[in-house]
């Protein structure tokens, strides 16, 4: 199912999903909370609607990288909160390790000048 | 079993979901309305801001499930619904399809019963057919069954075969003698290997010894089929060891075959199986086994492990040369080896012909139907378009609408085969009873899966090919009209698709009719042709008293005191006696040599094809004598020298003379001709005039009586008891009247004609109701016209000539189209036809104004309803 109405949001297929076991890594937190959070964590500059949110949370939740558990927040509100499993800590990192190996080639890539030639 | 537990978590998954979402939602809008919004700006930004709620639930749904699975199950449960909807449309496009689909699974399955079908017997792949053939003839003529001494030869020197069996081509007809009577039966003799080669397992006691037959003299014993058992023996296990008389000799049941086997031969469904040792006393032939000039044996023989069959083929041809070379006069013969099917491979191709030419009728009716069902489609979805106008602005992709739309065709075509199976199911009994009764084959034609698999891929296709062109046309506009509920949307483009669909329909249509047109005046043709006798108050009953092991003695005082009785009958002008009657399946061919006239290239004389008759044949037969006389009773003795040939035969050897008193030489003596007969149909009705020549009858045991009557069918029982007043055991093979006689070498045409009626007329009804639906589609749309223009003082007459101008219009363009098409078509046909060109310019003229009539008539309805728009009401309307 294509979904035409999302492509600017997503940075590259995981980058979501990987924002999100980071962020819950922290700390669970609830679907409201996790924008939230992104959203200021990035100053503003990455801003997660819920159309991506909530399929990046089932697909995390069908994977079991991550669980869910209704409650009450802080706040006083009842709400769902989702939690870091051992599988998703251990996935978190191995994402982690391959993006940032990807990240310092896209950087050679496109500043050859501070490349550690010497 | 996560996924087993998921399917019933899941309405718990996603009512779980559906709240989150709102108390995210309600947490956003208090957020924005403690930064200083009203409770109603806060709601409104707090859903901007999350967006299309129920897509991203459903995105959000599609994690958890199989995204095609389910959501096929989803479309189809939704397509239901709309079909439900829509009762009338439903109907109509399942009604075209069964129809169509219908006539297409009842051809595939007489195909199948024919063709693809395997015999039923293991491993049937290493089986092979084993003929002769004459590398130096062509076509069907090259290719014989074996000899039992040919047969035999292969069998004990071949060496790439585990084992070779042989089998009598014909069914016999049998008389059973028990409690007083005789009764008609079916046999088969096989080799006494027949059994064991095709590796058949006895339901019940055992089969034959494999050398049971060697050196022709076996113990009289039956294997029964399964069917005979369950029907004369009820199924008793004390049938073995039981004795069955056949043809006046006793024969023991020594097993049941299983209800599974009934030979592998088409058509031939032997009550009971007996070995070749037995031809003499089962068929009164007794020098059958050991010609080697009487081809009558099927070989099959199983391939050893790892032999390819071309090695086998190779290794039988030289043993089947070796066989003649002593000869030098005899052909020289190859081996020919075929895969086993129920069809011999030499006589498959004319199968196929017959079978083809009717699946090709049948697949001009489905596209037809299809035509049919894809206007329907496309009418229908311009009343939708707002419904998926809908969808598309809820955010259905196009994709997923197309993949609907298919799944609504599929679905309607998947029902229109089940009911093409229904079809099926109900017109075969009904086909198989067009066969005459007289013809002594019976025909398995099952439903296997064969045939459900060619209906469901047969469906399966037509859902596309009406589908497909709808569902993308139905995607490919602009949503807004078609949300502002615009009228006018109905553009030319599509009516355009519409009117060249019901073109095509035409088109189809006529050429089908056309070509049924020429099958059935065809088949007219040949039942007006003249055989050469009286087709009409003669009565025949096929007779063999010496099956009862008459001498010959005793089976010239039973004919002749049958002939007197029978002379004796009311009603009854003349009877006599023949050996064979004119388009009988069977010939006998002798040869002659005449002085002065060299027989033709190869041969030593010139064949002729003869029949015994007695006195009185020609008269009662209706075959007017042109020249002498008929035989009187003092030609009928030993050593008569008396011969009556027919014209054909006299004009071409003793052209201009007079050939009462001519002489030629026969196989055994010299012959004298004292008659001349009008030339008849001897083999077929379509063959040229032939030579035919009549000897007197002698002692035969096997002989048609033939009995001129003013009533055949009340003189038909009378017969039927004066034979069982001679001898109650005697049980006439055959007893009918000339016309059923005659329905025999009718039947093919006859068969051929129907269908293609029955097709033809099924392609007109479907051709009409795309022509008026489409019509009276237009009518709908041009309401509002109609009403314009009768305000502005068009009458009646005016609007009606409108809207038939439209339909004759797309009429006209189709039969055109139509007429040039068949001109082509129609030259396959030429072989089939007989007594009319295969581009008759009656029968093309004829149908096509038959078409236009019925277009015409179907057209004028809608254009009536139209004439009668009241135009203050459509105008108001607006």
């Amino acid at each position: 199912m294509p979904m035409t109405n999302s492509t600017p949001r997503d940075l590259f297929p995981g980058a979501l999903e990987m924002m999100i076991l980071e962020s819950l890594r922290r700390q669970p937190a609830h679907g409201y909370a996790l924008v939230q959070h992104i959203q200021q964590r990035s100053n503003n500059l990455l801003q997660v609607e819920e159309g991506s949110l909530y399929p990046a949370l089932q697909r995390l939740l069908k994977a079991r990288l991550v669980k869910a558990e209704w409650g009450i927040s802080l706040t006083n509100r009842r709400v769902r909160t989702y939690q870091i499993t051992a599988a998703g800590l251990q996935h978190l990192e191995k994402e982690i390790s391959s993006f940032e190996r990807m990240f310092e080639g896209i950087a050679l890539v496109l500043n050859p000048a501070k490349t550690p030639v010497q | 079993m996560s996924w087993f537990l998921r399917i019933f978590q899941r309405n718990n998954l996603y009512s779980e979901l559906a709240e989150e979402m709102r108390l995210h939602l309600e947490e956003r809008t208090e957020q924005l309305m403690r930064e200083g919004m009203s409770p109603k700006e806060a709601g409104q930004a707090a859903r901007r801001a999350f967006g299309n709620r129920t897509l991203i639930e459903e995105h959000s749904r599609e994690v958890w499930q199989w995204p095609t699975l389910e959501s096929i199950w989803a479309d189809i449960r939704y397509a239901l619904r709309q079909l439900r909807k829509s009762p009338g449309f439903t109907f109509t496009v399942i009604l075209s399809l069964t129809l169509g689909l219908g006539a297409n699974t009842t051809i595939f399955t007489f195909m199948n019963a024919f063709l693809f079908r395997p015999p039923s017997v293991r491993d049937s792949g290493h089986l092979v057919e084993v003929m002769e053939r004459n590398p130096k003839a062509s076509g069907l003529e090259a290719y014989m069954p074996l000899s039992y001494p040919g047969y035999a030869l292969l069998r004990d020197h071949n060496q790439t075969l585990s084992g070779f069996a042989a089998f009598d081509g014909d069914p016999r007809t049998v008389s059973w003698s028990h409690d007083g009577q005789g009764q008609m039966v079916f046999g088969q003799l096989v080799s006494s290997n027949f059994f064991s080669v095709l590796e058949v397992e006895p339901a019940l006691g055992r089969f034959f010894q494999p050398d049971e037959e060697r050196g022709g003299h076996g113990a009289p014993t039956v294997v029964i089929s399964h069917s005979f058992w369950q029907r004369e023996f009820a199924g008793d296990r004390a049938a073995i060891g039981h004795a069955l008389v056949l043809n006046g000799s006793s024969y023991t049941i020594i097993g049941v075959a299983p209800s599974s086997f009934t030979g592998i031969l088409i058509g031939s469904q032997p009550d009971f199986w007996t070995t070749l040792a037995m031809t003499p006393t089962l068929i009164h032939d007794p020098d059958r086994l050991g010609s080697d000039t009487s081809f009558w044996l099927f070989g099959v023989g199983r391939l050893k492990p790892g032999v390819r069959k071309n090695e086998a083929q190779a290794d039988l041809t030289v043993l089947a040369r070796s066989a003649h070379s002593s000869d030098p006069k005899a052909a020289v013969m190859d081996a020919s080896l075929f895969p086993v099917q129920l069809v011999p491979a030499p006589f498959r191709g004319y199968v196929v012909a017959f079978t083809g030419l009717l699946m090709a009728a049948v697949g001009l009716v489905l596209l037809i139907a299809c035509a049919n069902a894809a206007n329907l489609v496309l009418a229908r979805a311009i009343t939708r378009r707002r419904e998926l106008a809908v969808r598309s602005a809820l955010g259905a992709g196009r994709f997923r609408i197309v993949r609907q739309a298919l799944t609504e065709s599929l679905l309607l075509s998947m029902m229109g085969g089940v009911g093409g199976l229904a079809i099926a199911w109900w017109s075969i009994p009904l086909l198989l009873s067009l066969k005459p009764a007289s013809i002594p084959v019976s025909f398995e034609v099952p439903l296997d899966w064969r045939v459900f698999s060619f209906a469901l891929a047969a469906a399966f296709f037509t859902g596309i090919l009406f589908g497909v062109v709808p569902a993308l046309r139905a995607t490919r506009r602009d949503l807004l009209p078609a949300l502002k509920d615009e009228r006018q949307l109905a553009g030319p483009r599509r009516s355009r698709l519409r009117s060249s669909i019901v073109v095509a329909q035409i088109t189809v249509c006529l050429v089908l009719l056309i070509s049924a047109g020429l099958c059935v005046q065809s088949l007219l043709n040949a039942r007006s042709i003249d055989p050469g006798f009286s087709t009409r108050d003669i009565a025949v009953a096929q007779l063999d008293p010496g099956s009862l092991g008459y001498t010959e003695t005793q089976d010239r005082e039973f004919y002749r005191q049958l002939l007197e009785r029978v002379r004796a009958l009311p009603g009854v002008s003349s009877a006599s006696l023949s050996d064979d009657l004119p388009l009988s399946t069977s010939r006998t061919v002798h040869g002659i040599n005449i002085d002065g006239i060299a027989p033709p290239a190869g041969l030593d004389s010139i064949h002729v094809q003869i029949a015994y008759v007695a006195p009185d044949y020609f008269r009662t037969m209706g075959i007017p004598v042109l020249d002498g006389h008929e035989f009187s009773p003092q030609d009928i003795h030993p050593g008569s020298t008396a011969v009556i040939i027919n014209q054909a035969m006299a004009q071409h050897y003793w052209p201009g003379r007079n050939p009462i008193g001519q002489r030629f030489k026969d196989e055994k003596q010299v012959e004298e001709i004292v008659g001349v007969v009008k030339t008849g149909k001897y083999r077929s009705l379509s063959e040229d005039p032939l030579d035919f020549m009549y000897l007197p009858l002698g002692a035969q045991s096997q002989e048609y009586l033939v009995v001129h009557t003013a009533a055949e069918q009340s003189a038909l029982d009378e017969i039927r008891r004066v034979i069982l007043s001679l001898d109650p055991n005697v049980v006439p093979v055959e007893m009918e009247s000339i016309a059923q006689y005659m329905a025999l070498p009718l039947f093919a045409a006859h068969t051929t004609g129907v269908l293609l009626a029955v097709f033809g007329a099924i392609a007109l009804l479907l051709a009409t109701i795309g022509l008026s639906g489409v019509v009276s589609y237009s009518v709908s749309q041009r309401t509002n016209e109609i009403g314009v223009r009768m305000a502005l003082g068009a009458d009646r007459l005016d609007v009606l000539k409108l809207i038939l101008r439209q339909g004759m219009r797309l009429t006209a363009i189709g039969i055109l189209c139509g007429l040039a098409l068949s001109f082509a078509a129609t030259r396959v046909l030429a072989d089939l036809l007989y007594g009319i060109k295969p581009a008759d310019p009656l029968t093309f003229a004829v149908v096509s104004l038959f078409l236009a009539a019925v277009a015409f008539v179907s057209c004028y309805f809608p254009a009536h309803r139209a004439a009668s728009i009241d135009p203050m009401q459509s105008l108001r309307a607006e």
